[in-house]
C-alpha cells in the first residue's frame, strides 16, 4: 500500500493535539469537533489496518538517528498483538471526545491531552524499535499527568504526582533492561553498533546466557507490572482513578494499563523466552495474589470509582495469569482478556464516573433506589457489571473462562491443582462485590442523604458513547472468534519460535 | 424438515426480546403481546419438531447439528461448538416449557395490567428467560448449556428484584427485594463456580464438551476416572444451586420477592428444573460412579424433608409454595439419584444380574423426569392461583384471607386441583409420578445401600407433611371465617388469569395418564455397550397401572395423604383441634426452628459477612496502612521529614525530580551490585 497508514496513526493525532492546544479564547467551544474529527479519522485509519490484507506488508521504518556507535530508527508494525490495542485506542478516544462534549473548563487543553495521548498509545502499540517504544511510552505519561492535575478531582495534586513517580521509576528501570539488551546484543553481533529495532535485538538477544535474560526479564517485568498493575505496586491506580476525569480514567484504565501487558508479551516473552520460564512461578504468584487481592479490595471500598479502580487490578491479574500460563492458550486468551477489559472497563468508569457529575457523590454510602429516578444510566450500570463480572454471552467471559481453563492445565501438569481454588474464589467475590454495590447504589429505597432533585439522566451524546461499547461488548460475547482470529496467528507464530507450549 | 430449525426455539423468544427492548418504550402495551406471540411461535415449533421426531424413523437418536465456534488452542486443539442436540428429553422439555410460558405471559397480561411503564421491562425480561430455558435444552454442549443457564440467572436476578426500586409497598420491601435478588444471584453462582470447575475437568479430559463426545463409552473408558467423579461432584454442586438443593436452597424462598408471575414461571415452573434437567442430560457421566449417584440421591432426599418441614407453619402463601417447591425438586433428584445409583451398580456387574440392575435403575430417570413434568403443571398452576388471590386480596399473609372460596370459585377450584395434585390423590397428576419416586427410592434401598432406605422413609414422611401443609394452605385461604383481608377482595379475577388456569387445572390432573400413552419411552435411558440412548425405549402402558395397584406400599402413601388432608381439614376447617396445642402456641423450640428456616440465613449471613466484608477490610487495611504507607514513607524518607505527604500534595513536579533521580539512582547501584554478584553481563 502506498499510504503511510501507521505513520498516519501517530501523525493524525499529533496534528489534531497541536490543532486544539492552539484554539484559545473563542475558538474554545469548537476544539470539540475538530478532536472529534482527528480521531475519528485515526479509528477510520485503525479500522483499515484491522481489515486489511496482510497486515504485515503495513509496515514502515524510517531512519532516525544513525550514528556508528548507535542506531535508532522509527519502526512500526502491527500483527495480531498489536492491532486490537490499536483498534481499542482509536475506538476508546473517539468515544471519550463524545463523552466529553458537555465539558466546559478548557476544552481546547483537555482534548489536547487527549489526542497527545493518543499519539503516545499507537506509537507504544506499533513501535518495533525498542527506543521508540521507550519514547512513545514516556510520551503517555506527560499528558496523562496534567490531564489528572488539571482536571481531576480535590485531591488531584497528590495523585498526579504519585501516578508519575511510580510509573516514571517504573520506565526507568524498564530503560536500563532496553539498554542492557541493546549493549548485549551488539556484543553478539558483534557490528559494534548498538542498533535498537526489534529484529535486530530479539534475534541476537536468544543467544544471550540465562542469566542475562533472567536479570533483564526481571527488570523489564517489573516496569510492564508497575503498569498494569500488580499487587503490591499497585497504590497509584486507585489514587489515580479517584481523581482523574471521567475521559482519563476510562483511557488509563481502557487501554493505558494494557501496556504494560502489552510489553511482558511484545519484549519479555518474545525476547527473553528463558527469563520468562525461570520465573515463571514468580508470575504466577503475583497474578494470583492480585486477582484475590483485587477482588477484596474492591468489596471494602466505598467510592464507586475507587472500586472499579481495584476491580481492574484483579481482571489485569486474570491477563498475568493467562500469561504465566505460557501456553498457547493463556496467551491466547490473555490477550482476549486485554481487549475485553478495554471494552467493559471503558463502560464502567464512564458510568461511574458520570455519577459524580450527575448525583453530586460517587459515595456508595451515601446513595439509593437510583434506578427509579434514572433508568438508563441503571441499564448501563448493570450492563457494565454483568459483563464485568463474566456474564457468559458477554464479552468478560471469554477473557476468563478460557484464562483459568488454561491455568487449570497448567496446574494440572504441575501437580498443584488447590491453586486454581484461587481462580474460583475470585469468580465468586467479583459477583459479591459488583451485585453488592448495584444493590446499594441502583436498588432499594430512594437516597434522602443527598439532593437528587438536580440528578439526571444519561444524556444523548454520552447514551452513544455507552451504546457503541455495549454493543461491541455483546458483538464479541457472541462471537469471540471476531477477536480471535487476529490472537491466534501470532500466538501459533509465539508457539512456533518455542516461547509458549 | 422442521428438526433442521431446532434452533429457532430460543432465537424467536430471543428476537420477540429485543424488540421489545428497542422499540417497546414507545409502547409498553404492546410488549405483551410479542412476549406471547414469541413463546406461542416457539411452541408450536417445538411441538412440530417432537411430532416429527417422536414419530418418523428417519431421524437418529439423538440429532445432533454443530457448527464450530471457536478454538482453544493447545497441543490438541479443543474445540467449541455450536449446535443443537434433540432427542426425547429435549422433546419433553421444550414442549412443557414453551408452554406453559405462553400461558404465564397471558396469564401476565392480566396479573401485570396495572404497572405502566414497567410492563416493557417485564415482557423483555422475561422473553430473555425464556430463550434461556430453550436454549439451555436444545444445546449441544455443556459450554453452551451454561451460557443459557447463567443467562437464566441474570433474568431470575432481574425478575427477583422487579420491584426492587419504587416498590408500590413502600421501601421496605424494595429494600426486600434487591436483598433478595442479590441474595438469589449469588447462592445460585457458588454453585456455578462449581459447575464451571466442574466443566474445566470435563474439557480437560475429553478435549471437547459435546454431549455426543462426552457419552461416548469409549471416551468414558479412556478419561481418569477419579477426574470424572470429581467433575460430577462439582457439577452436582451446579445443580444443587440453580435446584435450590439442601444446602443452597435458601434462595428460593427469598425470591417470592418478585412478582409471581415470576415465581410460577422461573422459581417453580422452569428455571429451577434446569439442575434436575442437567442430571438427566450428564446421566451417562454421572452414572460412572456409584458413589456420585448416592451422594445425589442423599441430598435430594433430605431436602425433599427439610423443605417440607419449613412449609409446615409458614403463614405466607407464597412461601409455602416456595417450600414445596424445593422440595418436590428434591423428589426429582432423589429419583434420578437412586435409579442413577441402581444402574452404576449394574455397569459395575457382569451377566444377568447387572442387566437387571440397569433396566431396574433406569425407571429412576423416568420417574425424575415424569414428576419434572406433572410437576411444572401443577405448582405453576398453584402459583398462579396464589397470584389470583394476591391480586384479589393484596396481601400474601393466609391469616388475612380465610373464606374467599365464595369470591373466587375458578380460582379455589382450580387450586384445590393443584393442590390434590401435588399432596398424591389417587389419579392426579401428582399422584403417578411421586408414587414411582418412592418406588425406585425404596428398590435402590432394596438392591444397593441402607441409605436409600432411609431416603424413603423421609420421602415418605415428606408426603404426608405436603399433603398437610398444602391443605393447611388450601383451607386457611378458601375456607373458614373471612379474614379482613377477604373483605376488600375484588372478587374473581379477569379472564386472561382464570383461562390459564383451566388450562392448566386440566393438565395438573391429566396429566399423569400421559405416561398410559408412551411418555416414558420418550425418556427411557437405556445401556448398550457402545452408547447411552435417551428416548426411543419400550413404553410401559398400562403396565405402569397395574404395577402401582398391585403395591402395598402404593395404599401407604395414599392412606398418609389422605390423614395429612384429614388433620389440615380438622385443624383449618372445621377447627376441632388446635395447632397451638403441637406447638406450645408457637413456643416450642421445633416451632421456632421452622420459623427461623432451621437458621439458615443466619449461617448464609455470617458466612459471607466473614468470609466477604471482614476480610475486605482487612485487605483495605493492609493496602491503605502497610502497602501504601510504605510507598508514603519511603518518599518521606527520602525528602526528609514527615510532612512528605503535605509536600506532595503541594503538586510541584520539581519539587520531586529530586525523588526521582535518586530512585533512578538506587536502583542502578543495585542493579550493578546484583549483576556483579552473579557475574552476569
Amino acid at each position: 500500500m502506498d499510504i503511510p497508514i501507521l505513520s498516519l496513526l501517530i501523525v493524525v493525532p499529533l496534528i489534531g493535539a497541536i490543532a486544539t492546544l492552539f484554539m484559545g479564547g473563542e475558538k474554545q467551544k469548537y476544539a470539540k469537533v475538530v478532536a472529534g474529527v482527528f480521531s475519528a479519522i485515526t479509528l477510520v485509519l485503525a479500522l483499515l489496518v484491522l481489515f486489511a490484507d496482510d497486515m504485515g506488508a503495513l509496515a514502515e521504518s524510517y531512519a532516525w538517528i544513525q550514528t556508528s556507535a548507535i542506531a535508532i530508527s522509527f519502526t512500526l508494525a502491527v500483527d495480531g498483538l498489536s492491532v486490537l490495542m490499536v483498534f481499542l485506542t482509536a475506538l476508546l478516544v473517539l468515544l471519550v471526545v463524545i463523552l466529553s462534549a458537555e465539558e466546559e473548563d478548557r476544552p481546547n487543553y483537555f482534548h489536547a491531552l487527549l489526542l497527545a495521548m493518543e499519539v503516545g498509545l499507537m506509537g507504544v502499540y506499533m513501535a518495533a524499535d525498542y527506543f521508540l517504544f521507550y519514547v512513545m511510552w514516556e510520551v503517555t505519561l506527560i499528558p496523562m499527568y496534567f490531564m489528572i492535575s488539571w482536571y481531576g478531582g480535590p485531591r488531584r495534586h497528590y495523585a498526579a504526582i504519585k501516578f508519575f513517580i511510580y510509573t516514571h521509576v517504573a520506565s526507568l528501570v524498564m530503560l536500563i533492561g532496553i539498554f542492557a539488551m541493546a549493549f548485549e546484543a551488539a556484543q553478539i553481533t558483534g557490528t559494534g553498533v548498538v542498533d535498537f529495532a526489534f529484529s535486530v535485538i530479539n534475534p541476537a538477544i536468544a543467544g544471550a546466557s540465562e542469566m542475562f535474560q533472567v536479570l533483564v526479564f526481571a527488570l523489564l517485568f517489573f516496569g510492564f507490572a508497575v503498569k498494569m498493575p500488580v499487587v503490591p505496586f499497585h497504590t497509584w491506580l486507585p489514587d489515580a482513578h479517584t481523581e482523574a476525569p471521567t475521559g482519563g480514567s476510562v483511557l488509563l484504565a481502557g487501554v493505558m494499563l494494557k501496556m504494560g501487558s502489552y510489553g511482558i508479551i511484545r519484549i519479555c516473552l518474545e525476547a527473553l523466552p528463558l527469563g520468562a520460564e525461570y520465573w515463571q512461578w514468580v508470575v504466577i504468584a503475583i497474578a494470583l495474589l492480585s486477582i484475590v487481592y483485587g477482588a477484596y479490595g474492591c468489596i471494602a471500598q466505598t467510592d464507586l470509582k475507587k472500586m472499579v479502580a481495584f476491580s481492574s487490578i484483579s481482571h489485569m491479574g486474570m491477563v498475568m495469569l493467562g500469561i504465566g500460563c505460557l501456553s498457547e492458550a493463556g496467551v491466547t486468551f490473555a490477550i482476549f482478556q486485554m481487549f475485553a477489559h478495554g471494552l467493559i472497563t471503558a463502560i464502567l468508569f464512564m458510568v461511574c464516573g458520570m455519577t459524580g457529575h450527575k448525583v453530586g457523590t460517587r459515595e456508595i454510602p451515601l446513595l439509593g433506589g437510583l434506578a427509579g429516578r434514572m433508568p438508563m444510566y441503571a441499564l448501563f450500570m448493570m450492563i457494565g457489571f454483568m459483563a464485568s463480572l463474566g456474564l457468559p454471552g458477554l464479552v468478560g467471559f471469554w477473557g476468563e473462562f478460557p484464562v483459568i481453563f488454561a491455568f487449570y492445565e497448567f496446574v494440572i501438569a504441575n501437580d498443584a491443582l488447590w491453586l486454581i481454588l484461587f481462580c474460583l474464589l475470585s469468580l465468586m467475590l467479583t459477583a459479591g462485590y459488583y451485585l453488592w454495590a448495584m444493590q446499594r447504589t441502583l436498588f432499594g429505597p430512594e437516597t434522602t442523604k443527598i439532593d437528587l432533585t438536580h440528578a439526571h439522566d444519561v444524556s444523548k451524546t454520552e447514551g452513544i458513547a455507552l451504546a457503541v461499547l455495549v454493543v461491541l461488548v455483546a458483538f464479541f460475547g457472541v462471537w469471540p472468534d471476531a477477536a480471535l482470529s487476529f490472537i491466534e496467528p501470532y500466538v501459533s507464530a509465539l508457539a512456533n519460535m518455542g516461547v509458549v507450549i | 424438515m422442521f428438526i433442521e430449525y431446532t434452533w429457532l426455539v430460543p432465537l424467536v423468544p430471543m428476537i420477540c426480546f429485543l424488540l421489545i427492548g428497542l422499540i417497546g418504550r414507545k409502547t409498553p402495551e404492546k410488549g405483551g403481546y410479542f412476549a406471547i406471540a414469541g413463546a406461542l411461535i416457539s411452541f408450536v415449533i417445538a411441538a412440530l419438531i417432537s411430532y416429527e421426531y417422536l414419530t418418523g424413523d428417519t431421524y437418529p437418536n439423538p440429532v445432533v447439528e454443530s457448527i464450530q465456534w471457536f478454538v482453544i488452542p493447545g497441543s490438541t486443539d479443543f474445540v467449541i461448538n455450536l449446535g443443537y442436540y434433540v432427542d426425547g428429553l429435549t422433546c419433553l422439555m421444550m414442549l412443557f416449557a414453551s408452554f406453559i410460558s405462553t400461558l404465564i405471559f397471558i396469564y401476565s397480561i392480566g396479573y401485570m395490567g396495572d404497572q405502566g411503564e414497567r410492563k416493557n421491562r417485564y415482557y423483555a425480561e422475561v422473553s430473555l428467560f425464556l430463550t434461556g430455558m430453550l436454549g439451555l435444552v436444545v444445546s449441544s454442549n455443556f459450554l453452551e448449556m451454561f451460557i443459557f443457564w447463567e443467562v437464566m440467572g441474570l433474568c431470575s436476578y432481574l425478575l427477583i428484584g422487579f420491584w426492587s426500586f419504587r416498590h408500590p409497598e413502600g421501601d421496605a420491601a424494595s429494600a426486600n427485594a434487591a436483598s433478595a435478588a442479590k441474595k438469589a444471584f449469588l447462592v445460585t453462582r457458588l454453585g456455578d463456580v462449581c459447575l464451571m470447575a466442574g466443566l474445566f475437568i470435563l474439557l480437560g479430559e475429553f478435549h471437547s464438551l459435546d454431549y455426543s463426545t462426552l457419552f461416548d463409552p469409549a471416551n468414558i473408558a479412556a478419561v481418569d476416572s477419579d477426574m470424572l467423579t470429581l467433575a460430577m461432584f462439582l457439577i452436582f454442586g451446579g445443580v444443587i444451586g440453580k435446584s435450590a438443593q439442601f444446602p443452597l436452597h435458601d434462595w428460593l424462598p427469598d425470591a417470592m420477592a418478585g412478582p409471581t408471575t415470576v415465581s410460577s414461571l422461573i422459581h417453580a415452573a422452569t428455571m429451577v428444573k434446569a439442575g434436575v434437567y442437567l442430571v438427566a442430560r450428564g446421566y451417562p457421566l454421572f452414572i460412572q460412579n456409584a458413589e456420585v449417584m448416592l451422594f445425589v440421591g442423599v441430598i435430594g432426599g433430605v431436602t425433599a424433608f427439610i423443605a417440607a418441614t419449613m412449609a409446615l407453619n409458614n403463614m405466607n402463601i407464597k412461601k409455602v409454595l416456595a417450600y414445596s417447591t424445593i422440595s418436590q425438586l428434591g423428589y426429582m433428584i432423589l429419583a434420578l439419584g437412586a435409579g442413577g445409583y441402581l444402574v452404576a451398580l449394574g455397569m459395575g456387574m457382569e451377566g444377568a444380574e447387572g442387566a437387571a440392575l440397569i433396566t431396574a435403575g433406569s425407571a429412576g430417570m423416568v420417574a425424575g423426569c415424569f414428576h419434572m413434568m406433572n410437576h411444572a403443571f401443577f405448582k405453576a398452576l398453584l402459583f398462579m392461583c396464589s397470584g389470583s388471590v394476591i391480586h384479589a386480596v393484596g396481601t400474601e399473609d393466609m391469616r388475612e384471607m380465610g373464606g374467599l372460596g365464595k369470591h373466587m370459585k375458578i380460582t379455589s377450584l382450580t387450586m384445590l386441583i393443584g393442590s390434590l395434585s401435588i399432596a398424591g390423590f389417587p389419579f392426579f397428576s401428582g399422584f403417578w409420578s411421586k408414587d414411582l419416586v418412592l418406588e425406585i427410592a425404596m428398590e435402590a434401598g432394596h438392591d444397593g445401600t441402607v441409605w436409600f432406605t432411609v431416603m424413603w422413609i423421609l420421602a415418605i414422611i415428606t408426603a404426608f407433611m405436603t399433603a398437610f401443609y398444602m391443605f393447611r394452605m388450601w383451607f386457611m385461604t378458601f375456607m373458614g371465617e373471612e379474614g379482613h383481608a377477604t373483605q376488600h377482595c375484588h372478587g374473581e379475577s379477569p379472564k386472561t388469569m382464570t383461562f390459564p388456569l383451566i388450562v392448566l387445572a386440566v393438565l395438573a390432573f391429566g396429566s399423569g395418564f400421559l405416561i398410559l400413552f408412551g411418555l416414558d419411552a420418550m425418556v427411557s435411558f437405556t445401556v448398550t455397550p457402545d452408547a447411552f440412548i435417551v428416548g426411543g425405549g419400550e413404553a410401559g402402558g398400562f403396565h405402569h397401572f397395574e404395577h402401582i395397584f398391585t403395591s402395598p406400599y402404593t395404599y401407604l402413601t395414599i392412606v398418609l395423604a389422605l390423614v395429612g388432608i384429614g388433620i389440615a381439614y380438622l385443624m383449618y376447617a372445621k377447627k376441632t383441634m388446635n395447632p397451638g396445642a403441637f406447638n406450645k402456641d408457637g413456643e416450642s423450640w421445633l416451632y421456632k426452628a421452622l420459623t427461623k428456616r432451621w437458621w439458615f440465613p443466619d449461617l448464609y449471613n455470617q458466612i459471607s459477612w466473614k468470609l466477604g466484608y471482614g476480610v475486605a477490610r482487612g485487605v483495605n487495611f493492609i493496602d491503605r496502612q502497610i502497602v501504601d504507607g510504605t510507598v508514603n514513607g519511603l518518599s518521606g524518607a527520602v525528602v526528609g521529614g514527615g510532612d512528605a505527604l503535605s509536600k506532595v500534595q503541594s503538586g510541584h513536579v520539581q519539587d520531586y525530580s529530586s525523588i526521582v533521580l535518586l530512585g533512578i539512582s538506587v536502583i542502578s547501584v543495585l542493579f550493578i551490585v546484583i549483576a556483579k554478584v552473579m557475574g552476569g553481563i
